[in-house]
């Protein structure tokens, strides 16, 4: 096709009378390039912060597999995508300049050639949303550790998964999956991420509970070394560590020794599921005697530590209380809500906080999803929520 | 699937994007692909001004909120659907200004017949 003249440019303005003292020097001639009609480009608009991401050179990764939603995950969030509909025309162009540009640069050409690369009526739009890790558990939980010896009969027929296969299988960035390992107490052996099975992660943590006790160690002041030491002929060197990394806060003293600060809340959580997992429930009061009696020396039980992890039934005589771990349950918003709701009719906030906590959103309060997937309404007295739907 | 910097060093290209109402359409019946739009011009007080075949569009000029990225499809795969963006793309350039044209075209009238 013939290239368009100044000539003709010119033409035009007086066809169309246009005054050219009115107007910049500059034309800019616009045609479809050769790739216009091709359809494979298309647009992504960016919320704050992934535009500067890219202009500094870090790349942005879509992830999700053929039955899930698309996700876009920058080094540390994760976006929602959907597609957008104008009824407007949007065509891209390079090299086309603004007003502010070409009076910046007044160049010596008055006509630029512009070729349209391509052209939508939609484009990509994102909303950024809570990581989807339920997935990360289920992948870890196919094959939790059980400690060296039972690794020898193991088939190895179960999946592991290194980072790489975790960053490809998991819809959440990179910053949020390896937090999410932290969280979980998971730890790399020989190269994979690996949960450990909760039955020796409880027989690791009584040898440390044990030697803490005979030793007579402050439970805010536990060395290392010995432990490494005392408990190296019965366990993994690397096993007694990753038990006091997940129920201790690491730090070091003046002459550079490596002490643990034990955790309370956690290790009498722990202890609590290791009772409550072996029956429906239990009596509240028989539990909470059997609890204090079994955890550490030196350490309080409170009922507020099991957050999350076990419910109390007030309303029954005597008083019971029966597992009831948060992660077992669904991770979308509406589903989370009918099974809560299936397993109790009508909850106080304060019972069903713990249960829900998680799906907030970036700035969203317990209150709004309250006010959003139930319905409140007074029982002696007490606010209470029951579903918007009725449940069968 | 990655959207990687295409250019790998370097700042990425700045595009611009111009959004007309309604359809696109040629004059001729041939592909669009090398045909021409039309002429964009600018008034001195920034109004771009564009003539597209008998019609003249007045716009403006806005700075996007919300920047895009222009993701190019990698390996001459099918068009990426609009309900699942699986595959690989480039992030090829940004857009951060678009020209928008809203205003009803006014048509050029380049003959008027003379009554007999």
């Amino acid at each position: 096709a013939a290239v368009r003249s100044r000539a003709e440019v010119d033409a035009t303005l007086q066809t169309a009378k246009l005054n050219p003292a009115e107007l910049l020097p500059v034309v800019h001639c616009l045609s479809f390039g050769p790739q216009a009609g091709g359809g494979e480009c298309c647009l992504l608009q960016l919320e704050p912060g992934l535009c500067a991401e890219l202009e500094a050179g870090r790349s942005l990764v879509i992830r999700g597999e053929k039955d899930e939603h698309a996700v876009l995950c920058s080094k540390d969030k994760t976006y929602d995508m959907k597609i957008a509909d104008t009824s407007n025309m949007l065509l891209f162009v390079p090299g086309c300049k603004t007003p502010e540009e070409l009076n910046a640069d007044p160049s010596s050409c008055n006509i630029i050639h512009s070729q349209i690369a391509g052209f939508s009526k939609n484009y990509w739009e994102l909303r950024r949303c809570r990581p989807k890790l339920k997935k990360l558990r289920k992948l870890l939980m196919e094959d939790p550790y059980k400690g060296p010896d039972s690794q020898k009969d193991q088939t190895s027929t179960f999946s592991k998964y290194t980072t790489e296969d975790l960053l490809s299988l998991i819809q959440a960035s990179e910053e949020e999956i390896l937090h999410q390992l932290q969280v979980i107490d998971a730890c790399k052996i020989e190269g994979y991420w690996r949960i450990l099975d909760f039955d020796y992660q409880m027989k690791l943590l009584n040898h440390v509970t044990q030697l803490i006790d005979s030793e007579s160690w402050p439970l805010s002041k536990v060395p290392l070394c010995a432990c490494l030491e005392e408990l190296g002929s019965l366990e993994p060197r690397e096993m007694i560590e990753h038990t006091l990394l997940s129920y201790g806060r690491k730090y070091v003293d003046d002459a550079g020794e490596v002490f643990f600060e034990m955790l309370e809340d956690k290790i009498c959580r722990a202890v609590a599921q290791m009772l409550l997992q072996n029956a429906v429930k239990f009596n509240l009061s028989e539990f909470e005697e059997v609890w204090q009696q079994s955890v550490p020396e030196g350490m309080t039980t409170r009922l507020d530590q099991l957050q999350g992890l076990a419910l109390v039934d007030k309303s029954s005589r005597p008083e019971t209380i029966f597992l009831l771990k948060v992660e077992d349950l669904p991770e979308d918003n509406q589903e989370r809500f009918n099974s809560l709701f299936g397993i109790r009719q009508k909850w106080t906030e304060v019972d069903i906080t713990p249960y829900i906590r998680d799906l907030c959103a970036e700035k969203q309060t317990v209150g709004a999803l309250l006010t959003k997937y139930a319905r409140s309404s007074m029982l002696n007295g007490v606010k209470v929520y029951n579903s918007r739907r009725p449940i069968s | 699937p990655l959207l990687s910097h295409s250019a790998g060093t370097g700042a990425l290209a700045q595009w611009v994007l111009v959004e007309l109402q309604g359809e696109v359409e040629p004059r001729q019946s041939r592909d669009l692909p090398g045909s021409l739009l039309g002429d964009l011009h600018y008034t001195c007080e920034g109004v771009p001004v564009l003539i597209v075949g008998h019609h003249i569009l007045y716009g403006k000029v806005v700075q996007l909120e919300k920047p895009f990225a222009v993701l190019v499809k990698q390996g001459g795969a099918p068009q990426p659907s609009p309900t699942e963006p699986h595959g690989h793309y480039t992030v090829t350039a940004l857009i951060k200004t678009k020209l928008l044209f809203k205003t009803r075209p006014k048509p050029i009238i380049t003959h008027v017949p003379k009554k007999v």
